[in-house]
């Protein structure tokens, strides 16, 4: 056994260090402090006049429908995305759970999606749901009905959900395949013994087994369909139609780049990070706990 | 309780492998059978078939006087406990006890009042709302135990039950399966390739080797009368001494000059000048005098047990191993010469061949 190792030189660790804290502080750290700052401002759209208004931003955004609109659109949204994307996912576990022969191709076909970038796979999909010219549009007109995500709300929400599970699906695939092959045949096979079918099996005896891995996976879902699904939205509705696709991060980009309101943008970037610390500390928690059963 | 009949037996599995090749049983109502064999063999294939969690390729299976081949485990009335006692995780003691019969559709008061009444026998009363996890191997054990008795099936399967405890535990748990085996009057298979295991468990023993079975009936029987060489050399420990040797007249020759003279066995006389394998027990070597001595051992290690001593060694111009068990009191120092003697009644002769048995 050793001792533990001790580095007399004071400088080499912090110089080893160096290149995450530059990376950390130059494109997070800093920006961060900027958006905290902006959001106290009200500045005119070509930067000539700013005023220092403490929270006038937030209240604002707070008393402002538009703002709710998009926080229950974002909702919506991230339950939709998770839950689907975990169910097909579960769904398609549990079955390659049983694949004896040729599973390996089955995995790794599954997995691929993964590897495609979200708007590149956002653009598929926008292809495949196009009015005009996509074939599942095409397949909804000759079942009698008129596919439009660029009028009808409900089916732009389809449109980005689908197309932001899809990717996501593979995701949790791999980590429920892993739970469930972690789980001993014997305990199945006990249930079985014990008078419990097939759906009983899965739903009293694997699926709470697995609880741990969906909280999990629920959180990460949670959180892409937050904060990484721009790309989706700005690929297919562009937050329409009439703003119900119009997550907060899509607003956020709408409100600075678009509309210019920098002040409102940076108070809403605070909220969406101040978001995305109480998740990661969530998962955190989540991580650091022993896996209850 | 019932009885179960395994007819014309054979297991392939899906990749091609002959698991069990043709595997006829008959067990009576209460009785304890237990199969031993090496890894691999079949035992718990077998033991799995019985169970439902594998499909026979032919044969018929009853249990009672139902056949059950195509029905699913839970409608065999059987309840299995597993090597790793698959408990689950989830679940508290008394909810793990009570599963089967709550899937049975049992009220809640009944299955309560059935989990504790198990729960009393088997002493772990004080851990029903304990998770698995909190509990002991020992008490994961017993849990296990509960589990099964608790549905009181007409038959109890164990596989290995014992194997992921202590040597001190397994013996205590042995005999408390015993009692209960007992106690219930339920039919039971247990695998185990543990002999000792094996032998106190068993009212009647089955070995298997690759797929078949080499002999079956009371333990007993099978240690004094193996009816093939690989019984000879499972059952027992230290195992069992064989040598070659050949038959002249009414004596052998073992190892070409060490000459026994047989007692009076007339069917021998067929097999003079024939090459056989000769097998004796250590513990049927006896220590005796010079003028007496069939062999003379030439000790490399001694192993003092207390009661016993086992004695390892080789004839002398022989590399072969040869074991006897003597009394614990005399002492012994490495490189005596011993004169040993084969007690007549108990040596064994089997065809170089076919390994079967040919002497009564
Ligand atoms: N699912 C399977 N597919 C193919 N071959 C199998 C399968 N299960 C078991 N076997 C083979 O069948 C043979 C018997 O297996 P089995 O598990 O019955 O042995 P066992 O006697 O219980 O051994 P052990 O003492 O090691 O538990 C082994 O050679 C094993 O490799
Ligand atoms: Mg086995």
């Amino acid at each position: 056994m050793h001792d533990n190792v001790v580095f007399n030189n004071k400088v080499l660790p912090y110089f080893l260090l160096a290149p995450q804290l530059v990376i950390t502080l130059v494109f997070f750290i800093w920006p961060a402090g900027q958006a905290l700052y902006q959001s106290f401002l009200i500045e005119d759209a070509f930067g000539f006049s700013r005023e220092f208004v403490w929270l006038d931003n937030f209240i604002y955004l707070f008393s402002d429908d538009e703002y709710w609109n998009s926080i229950r659109v974002t909702f919506v949204f991230s339950g939709l995305v998770a839950f689907s994307g975990m169910a097909v996912a579960l769904l398609l576990a549990a079955m390659a759970d049983r694949v004896i022969k040729g599973a390996t191709t089955y995995k790794t076909l599954l997995i691929w999606p993964y590897a495609v970038a979200p708007v590149v796979a956002a653009v598929i999909w926008w292809l495949m749901f196009n009015p005009s010219i996509g074939i599942l549009a095409f397949l909804s007109w000759t079942l009698g009905h008129q596919w439009n995500h660029y009028v009808n709300a409900n089916e732009a929400m389809a449109v980005v959900v689908i197309a932001s599970a899809w990717k996501q699906i593979s995701y949790n695939f791999i980590f429920f395949l892993a739970g469930m092959q972690a789980i001993p045949r014997s305990l199945i096979e006990a249930a079985a013994i014990d008078g419990s079918g097939p759906f009983k099996r899965f739903w009293q005896i694997v699926f709470p087994l697995l609880s741990p891995i969906a909280f999990f996976l629920l959180v990460v879902n949670v959180v892409y369909a937050f904060f990484e699904t721009f790309g989706v939205i700005h690929a297919t509705t562009l937050g329409g139609p009439g703003n119900a696709t119009r997550t907060l991060v899509y607003k956020v980009y709408e409100d600075g780049f678009v509309g210019l309101d920098m002040g409102s943008s940076a108070a809403q970037s605070v909220i969406l990070m101040i978001l995305v610390i109480t998740l990661t500390i969530i998962q955190f928690k989540f991580i650091e706990r022993k896996v209850q059963y | 309780m019932a009885t179960v009949s395994l007819r014309n037996i054979k297991k392939t599995y899906s990749n091609g492998f002959k698991a069990i090749h043709n595997l006829n049983l008959e067990i009576e109502d209460g009785e304890m059978i237990v199969l031993v064999g090496p890894s691999g063999c079949g035992k718990s294939t077998s033991l799995r078939m019985v169970a439902g969690l594998e499909a026979t390729s032919e044969g018929d299976l009853y249990i009672g006087d139902k056949r059950v081949n195509d029905l699913e485990p839970s409608e065999r009335d059987i309840a299995m406990v597993f090597q790793n006692y698959a408990l689950y995780p989830h679940m508290s003691v008394a909810r793990n006890m009570g599963y089967g019969l709550k899937n049975q559709g049992l009220p809640r008061d009944e299955i309560r009042r059935k989990v504790e009444k198990a729960a009393r026998v088997l002493e772990i009363e004080h851990l029903l709302d304990n998770k698995p996890k909190q509990l002991s191997g020992g008490q994961r054990q017993r849990v296990a135990m509960g589990r099964a008795i608790v549905r009181n099936p007409k038959v109890f399967l164990f596989d290995e039950p014992l194997s992921n405890l202590d040597a001190k535990l397994r013996v205590q748990m042995r005999i408390e399966i015993k009692r209960l085996q007992q106690e219930f009057a339920t039919t039971a298979i247990y695998v185990t390739h543990d002999q000792v295991e094996a032998m106190t468990l068993a009212d009647r023993l089955v070995v298997m080797n690759g797929g078949k079975v080499e002999q079956v009936g009371p333990p007993l029987d099978l240690y004094e009368k193996p009816e093939t060489q690989f019984v000879a050399g499972f059952l027992g420990s230290p195992g069992m001494n064989f040598m070659p040797a050949r038959i002249q007249g009414q004596a052998l020759l073992v190892q070409g000059d060490h000459r026994i003279d047989l007692p009076d066995m007339a069917e021998l006389a067929q097999w003079d000048g024939r090459d056989i394998t000769f097998g004796v027990r250590p513990e049927h070597l006896e220590a005796c005098s010079e003028a007496e001595a069939d062999f003379h051992l030439k000790v490399d290690i001694i192993e003092p047990l207390g009661a016993d001593t086992l004695l390892y060694g080789h004839l002398p111009g022989s590399d072969s191993l040869m074991i006897a068990e003597q009394p614990g009191k005399r002492r012994y120092t490495r490189g005596d010469v011993v004169p040993l003697r084969v007690d007549r009644e108990r040596l064994h002769l089997f065809d170089a061949e076919t390994e079967q048995r040919l002497n009564e």
